[in-house]
């Protein structure tokens, strides 16, 4: 068996750049960097597990791997040396609870009222975080009720129309499920039929917590219920970009699973607006967009730029009339999933996230884009405008809110739609 | 999606091409496996640095001395005219840096070890560190910072052959209390970004440098605010301040590397990173498509023209395997500057001319890569930079200038074929 | 310094030489040792690193398996700061005759080494990168022996019982008094300085050189210098020592040795062991080797190639492979084969053995000074090594943990602090990088100096060691030393290295214009 993720150290040539473009190691001491828990220290680890905890403070943004021109697999090497630390230690009760999204969520669901109080409350906060360890002040989303899955069961869309599967991800099921619907009306209004497969977590929040083992299970059980539709040949899109590049390649390139299952739905996998960009190119996206008089800042997360794809989202939303995007330049927002929830790492995140957050801020918008969830509230949290998915943006200027019959998401303000976390006046009840 | 050109490649070639082609209305689509070499090296531009064993004066001159009896080498395929229009685009579009020079005389500033190494072009942060006119300069170094050695400037710098008398000391300052140890250049110039570092500095070196001193300090100024940091070390210490290229990484290095993506960003052209360029589609000798592999498979981009911009041996453009074959890692290229075949690819000393070191892909005056007959072997590829073959650039000091001129000038080809063809029916 | 005293003079400082001093030191002897470079310069800091346990001899020269395994559990308790336990681990190849692996634990059970078949499942469970297609395997208690530290561990501990340890001073001449020798003429190949040292014991310890050594007292030694070559990877590729199980040939031993994997060797005749050039036909065999014991090794990066001399003594007839010269060391007494009193020459044998050789040598030297008195060294622990404590992988990892980024790192790729160079060349009182390197393995990883050598360049000299001129001496000495262990291996990935070190050295340092 070649290992390839260690294999790779073997390209290093600690030219410095994965180093240069770390957003943690920059506001840190300590993390030693990409390049020194990276393929440096990989040299020192034998057999056994790894002899530097200093590696847990690696965010798994995975910038340093896109940077590197010599394609070494920095952020796989951490990632798989976090995963031996805590084999090692035991994962702590903390990084148990909240890499498992879909556990919370469905504890959290039925009492969201309750628990949105909870998560939002000084008191309790301050509580959770002496006892549990996540931090008081990290942005925490708000338990929208009903999922979207129970949402989508109600959903009737076209029956005769090419199909096209949509992974969700947890965030919209549990969180966001108007993102969700806004996904569905925007598939919808350009010919597709969109098949919502029940599903669950797919690994990557216990992977990034270093449960390996979990995380392939999890994997598994996500791609038995999307490889019969990979198998038939549908695209499935997904607008999480982290859970998307997960069943992509982190599964593979992380985790190792080999898998016929696993490569068929990874090949069957899109990010949204690379799919509707595809479309566009063939010529059958539809281009029916009103004007958008917005200028929005845009934050392609890391994640999204591990997948190689560009910025599809700029792409599509240029269509957009009078629809004036900023692409912002900045690396990293700082949370990485779950890293800035953490006690002992969220004012890492928040000041890797500063420079973001003061972009953002010099914009003058009180509105931001960006395609993962986690960042969203993390930007929310940092800068106070609301932070929305591109798709959000597109589905207002196809004017499907307007047309919604059931008036769901038509007759709020744009902002309103996408109240950030954290923001505990979020009325999420009204979305029933 | 669909391009008028793709370039592979994110050094200073493959951004110089894709900001002249994006300026000129293009479709530009920026491929690379990473960021390139401008993390690495000052942000110079190199021109000609040294012909032979002689130290380079006049760039331009000896550029068409070398070219003369160099016919493969890349400055070979573009006129002088072109040369000095290539560095004068260049200096407008990196407007940022604010570069002082040209392509008539060599500055000559010092290297982190006391070297005083020729470059046309510098950014005006590091130009105040020309010891041709002579002086007395006083190297800042700071504890703790490993990539930087004042003391070694400073005593190299006094024993150097210069034009003119130089005098050179050395000052180490201990950084202000409660920083962190083992700073990397980059975490120092973040923290000159976002911190008062500069006014510790003014305020540490205003009563121990000499009136007439010029302050050398590692290039280490801040990304965001670098200029305005410099400005005001200058205009406070009332002395003429220069950054000094430390060991990777290079800051002024990426802050050129920030100007021209900011460039690029700006016109709407996209930098894909994290991704490598595995082939093309081709039908009648013309590229038709790039294939490009990313996070799961390969996407083609349909492309009217194609740079090449993948770099040497260093950045994997070029690969030379345990048999010894050498070959170039997207196209199998044809390669010139090769060692015969019976040769050793190698020589036993460090400093003898190496057989390999001038391997690359020849081009002709489109830099188009061409086969041994000549013939290009794509029309609509061209190739730029470090990938090209016929120069030993780190021997020549010769590298940024190369990615800068043949950038720009495969850019021209793919922008005015219609002229080409003429001008090369007449020749 | 005119002239100096001594019991005992011992010449060459590899591992028997300085075994040797240690050995005369801890029974009390007045010791002064020379080498005419740095200590373990020779063929101890060029061998490959295995700490034999035996399995290797065990066909073939009982007697050298049953040495190998008794040692090997001694310098395991004394010498533990230089010994990692890695395992040792047989495999049968699909080149070689899996019958062979019977005569294989035969001869371990006949000569007292340990050795246990496993099923072939277990073994690529623990080395996953062997070549799948092995038939057999067989565990041995193999280790990975760190030559410097070995060496260095014994001149310390020697010098702590009051021996004299001058590296860096060649022998001109050996001083006679009529049949008898009583000392030798060293030059100081630092200052210049020559000066006598009179012993009432001279030992030869010089290894490949002994023969250069004995002609000066005109007596004569046969060794011969078999060359073998050595290839560093950039990591681990095995986690054990893992050889061929088949008769000893070259090529057939992979061993992690601290942060990289080594594979060797070869064996050719050289006729003057400072002549070792390293043959690109070598370098071949080496990598063709490597991809029949692990697939994909041609792959793999090469870090460094490089080529020591075994001592091979012969007291009859020529030998055609130097491999079948006998690997068990030689005492020899000039008294009794030349009539030259008071000169001893100890040499042939493996680093593995160095410490019983000498144990012999010292035993011998006793009859010459009054009598015998007990060698101490199988109990007494080397300097470094008092914890008993047993190398790991991870140590240097493991250091920088407790208070992050506590101070600069040097050599990032074998993690060296400021404090750890500073306190070497202090230590070393050194002007010579490449000192430094062999006492603390800078530069010794992936970038082969790329990063380190210029930031340690700048030490040297800011610390006053050495003046400027001295400091880009030794930076050009260094560069051009390095580039004849990289360039034989360069290619694939350490090209690219190597390139980004041009550009490095000569593209933003002009290293070639420095003043000198």
């Amino acid at each position: 068996m070649n290992d390839l993720i260690r294999d790779s150290l073997d390209h290093c040539v600690k030219c410095t750049i994965c180093e240069t473009h770390c957003p943690v190691s920059q506001v840190t001491p300590l993390f030693p960097g990409p390049k020194y828990v990276g393929p440096q220290a990989e040299r020192y680890r034998g057999a056994g597990p790894s002899s530097d905890a200093s590696v847990d403070y690696c965010s798994g943004c995975g910038i340093c791997t896109q940077v590197c021109p010599q394609d070494v697999k920095i952020a796989e090497i951490n990632s798989r040396a976090r995963a031996k630390l805590w084999e090692k230690r035991g994962v702590p009760l903390r990084n148990q609870m909240i890499a498992r999204p879909t556990v919370i969520g469905r504890l959290g669901t039925p009492v969201a009222p309750l628990a949105n109080w909870a998560l939002h409350n000084r008191a309790v906060r301050g509580m959770v975080q002496s006892m549990i360890g996540i931090h008081r002040d990290a942005p925490m989303p708000s338990f929208a009720g009903k999922t979207f899955q129970r949402r989508s069961r109600s959903h009737h869309g076209p029956t005769d129309a090419p199909a096209v599967v949509y992974f969700h991800g947890c965030g919209t099921n549990y969180y966001e499920p108007v993102l969700g619907e806004m996904m569905v009306a925007v598939l919808e209004h350009n010919g597709f039929r969109v098949i919502v497969p029940q599903q669950d977590c797919c690994g990557l929040p216990l992977q990034s917590n270093g449960n390996f083992p979990a995380a392939r299970t999890y994997v598994r059980r996500l791609v038995d219920r999307l490889v019969p539709h990979a198998r038939a040949g549908l695209p499935i899109v997904s607008n999480s970009t982290s859970c998307g590049l997960m069943l992509k390649r982190e599964a593979h390139e992380i985790l190792g699973i080999e898998d016929e299952d696993l490569k068929l739905v990874s090949e069957s996998m899109y990010d949204v607006c690379e799919f509707l960009l595809r479309l566009h190119e063939r010529g059958a996206l539809r281009t029916d967009f009103g004007s958008l008089p917005l200028t929005v800042p845009y934050h392609a997360p890391c994640q999204q730029r591990g997948h190689g794809i560009g910025k599809p989202a700029l792409d599509l939303l240029a269509l957009v009339p009078d629809l004036d995007m900023i692409e912002l330049d900045v690396d990293c927002c700082g949370i990485a999933g779950t890293y800035g929830l953490k006690k002992e790492k969220y004012e890492i995140a928040m000041a890797v996230g500063k420079r973001l957050f003061d972009d953002i801020t010099a914009t003058g918008s009180d509105l931001a884009a960006c395609d993962s969830e986690t960042c969203r509230w993390q930007i929310a949290h940092g800068t106070g405008v609301t932070a929305v998915h591109p798709i959000e943006l597109l589905y207002r200027a196809y004017g499907l809110g307007a047309s919604d019959p059931a008036g769901k998401h038509g007759t709020r303000p744009l902002a309103a739609v996408a109240a950030g976390p954290g923001t505990s006046e979020r009325d999420t009840g009204s979305h029933d | 999606m669909s391009y008028d050109t793709v370039v592979v490649g994110a050094g200073l070639a493959g951004l110089t091409a894709a900001l002249r082609l994006t300026e000129h209305g293009q479709r530009v689509l920026v491929v690379a496996r990473g960021v390139g070499a401008t993390h690495l090296a000052p942000a110079t531009v190199d021109v000609l640095g040294y012909l032979g064993d002689a130290r380079v004066e006049n760039p331009a001159s000896s550029v068409a001395t070398l070219v003369a009896s160099s016919r493969d080498h890349p400055y070979g395929h573009i006129s002088a005219d072109q040369l000095a229009a290539a560095l004068d685009w260049f200096t407008t579009r990196a407007g940022a840096l604010s570069y002082v020079g040209g392509v008539e005389e060599n500055l000559l500033l010092p290297t982190a070890l006391g070297v005083p190494k020729p470059s046309a072009l510098a950014p005006r942060t590091m130009s105040g560190g020309d010891l041709r006119a002579g002086g007395r300069f006083v190297f800042v170094g700071f504890k703790g910072f490993k990539d930087f050695h004042p003391t070694l400037i400073a005593d190299n710098l006094a024993r150097a052959r210069l034009p003119a008398p130089v005098a050179a000391r050395a000052l180490e300052l201990e950084l202000p209390a409660g920083r962190r140890v083992d700073m990397s250049g980059r975490v120092i110039a973040g923290q000159f970004d976002t911190e008062n570092l500069s006014e510790w500095l003014i305020t540490a070196l205003q009563n121990r440098v000499e009136p007439d001193e010029h302050i050398g300090v590692p290039a280490v100024l801040g990304l965001r605010r670098a200029d305005e940091t410099w400005q005001k070390l200058e205009t406070r210490l009332g002395r003429k301040v220069f950054e000094v290229a430390t060991l990777p990484p290079s800051i002024p290095g990426i802050r050129l590397f920030d100007a021209l993506a900011s460039a690029l960003r700006a016109s709407g052209t996209r930098i894909v990173l994290g991704v490598r360029a595995v082939g093309a589609r081709t039908n009648g000798g013309r590229i038709e498509a790039v294939d490009v592999a990313n996070a799961t498979g390969t996407v083609s981009h349909r492309t009217d023209a194609m740079v090449l911009a993948s770099g040497g041996f260093a950045s994997g453009g070029l690969e030379l395997d345990s048999f010894g074959a050498t070959r170039e890692t997207v196209f199998d290229l044809p390669l010139i500057g090769m060692p015969e075949t019976d040769r050793v690819r190698f020589a036993p000393g460090y400093f003898d001319a190496q057989p390999l070191s001038a391997a690359g892909v020849g081009t002709d005056d489109q830099f188009r890569p061409v086969d041994a007959s000549g013939r290009p072997v794509y029309t609509n590829l061209h190739a730029a930079g470090a990938i090209l073959g016929g120069a030993v650039p780190w021997k020549e000091k010769s590298g940024t200038g190369i990615s800068v001129a043949t950038g720009y000038a495969a850019a021209g080809a793919i922008l005015a074929p219609a002229a080409q063809a003429v001008s090369e029916a007449v020749r | 310094m005119s002239s100096l005293e001594a019991d005992v003079l011992v010449i060459g400082g590899g591992s028997t030489g300085a075994g040797v001093a240690r050995d005369a030191a801890l029974r009390g002897f007045s010791t002064i040792l020379v080498e005419r470079r740095d200590l373990a310069d020779g063929t101890t800091g060029r061998f490959h690193g295995l700490l034999h346990s035996g399995g290797r001899y065990a066909v073939k020269d009982p007697s050298a398996a049953r040495e190998c395994i008794a040692e090997n559990r001694i310098l395991r308790v004394t010498a533990a700061d230089c010994v990692e336990d890695t395992g040792g681990l047989f495999v049968s190849t699909p080149w070689d005759d899996p019958e062979y692996g019977d005569q294989f634990l035969e001869g371990c059970r006949a000569t007292d080494v340990p050795a246990e078949e496993i099923p072939v499942a277990e073994a690529l469970r623990r080395e996953p990168r062997v070549n799948p297609d092995i038939r057999r395997a067989f565990l041995v208690p193999d280790a990975a022996l760190d030559p410097w530290k070995l060496v260095w561990g014994c001149a310390r501990s020697a010098e702590a019982h009051g021996a004299r340890i001058l590296p860096y001073h060649r022998v001109l001449d050996l001083e006679m008094d009529g049949e008898r020798v009583v000392g030798a003429h060293v030059r100081s190949e630092r200052s210049g300085e020559e000066f006598g040292i009179h012993a009432t014991v001279v030992i030869n310890a010089a290894g490949a050189w002994a023969g250069q050594i004995a002609d000066l007292a005109h007596c004569t030694v046969n060794v011969r210098a078999g060359m073998g070559l050595m290839i560093a990877m950039n990591h681990r590729l095995v986690h054990m020592c893992v050889n061929r199980c088949k008769r000893p040939s070259d090529g057939d031993i992979l061993l992690p040795l601290r942060t990289a994997c080594v594979i060797g060797t070869t064996d050719v005749f050289v006729p003057d062991p400072d002549q070792t050039e390293i043959r690109q036909e070598d370098i071949d065999l080496l990598l063709d080797e490597g991809e029949k014991l692990v697939p994909g090794f041609r792959q793999a990066r090469a870090l460094h190639a490089w080529a020591g001399v075994r001592p091979l003594f012969e007291d009859t007839a020529k030998v055609a492979e130097t491999r079948d010269v006998t690997r068990s060391h030689a005492l020899l007494d000039h008294s009794s084969r030349e009539g030259v009193a008071g000169f001893l020459t100890i040499t042939g044998g493996k680093t593995t053995t160095f410490r019983l050789m000498a144990e012999a040598a010292v035993d011998a030297a006793c009859e010459q000074l009054g009598g015998p008195r007990p060698c101490r060294t199988a109990e007494v622990p080397l300097a470094g090594s008092e914890s008993h404590e047993l190398y790991q992988i991870s140590h240097r990892l493991a250091a920088r943990e407790p208070v992050p980024q506590a101070e600069e790192i040097i050599c990032e790729c074998e993690l060296i602090t400021r404090s750890r160079l500073e306190e070497a060349i202090k230590q070393r009182d050194t002007t010579s990088l490449d000192d430094i390197r062999r006492l603390l393995r800078l530069a010794m990883g992936p970038c082969q100096g790329g990063f380190c050598i210029y930031r340690a360049t700048g030490i040297l000299h800011q610390g006053g060691q050495v003046d400027q001129a001295g400091a880009n001496q030794t930076l050009l000495d260094f560069l051009e030393e390095r580039w004849k262990g990289v360039h034989p291996i360069l290619h694939g990935d350490q090209l690219r290295q190597a390139r980004l070190d041009d550009w490095i050295f000569q593209g933003i340092l002009d290293v070639e214009h420095l003043p000198v």
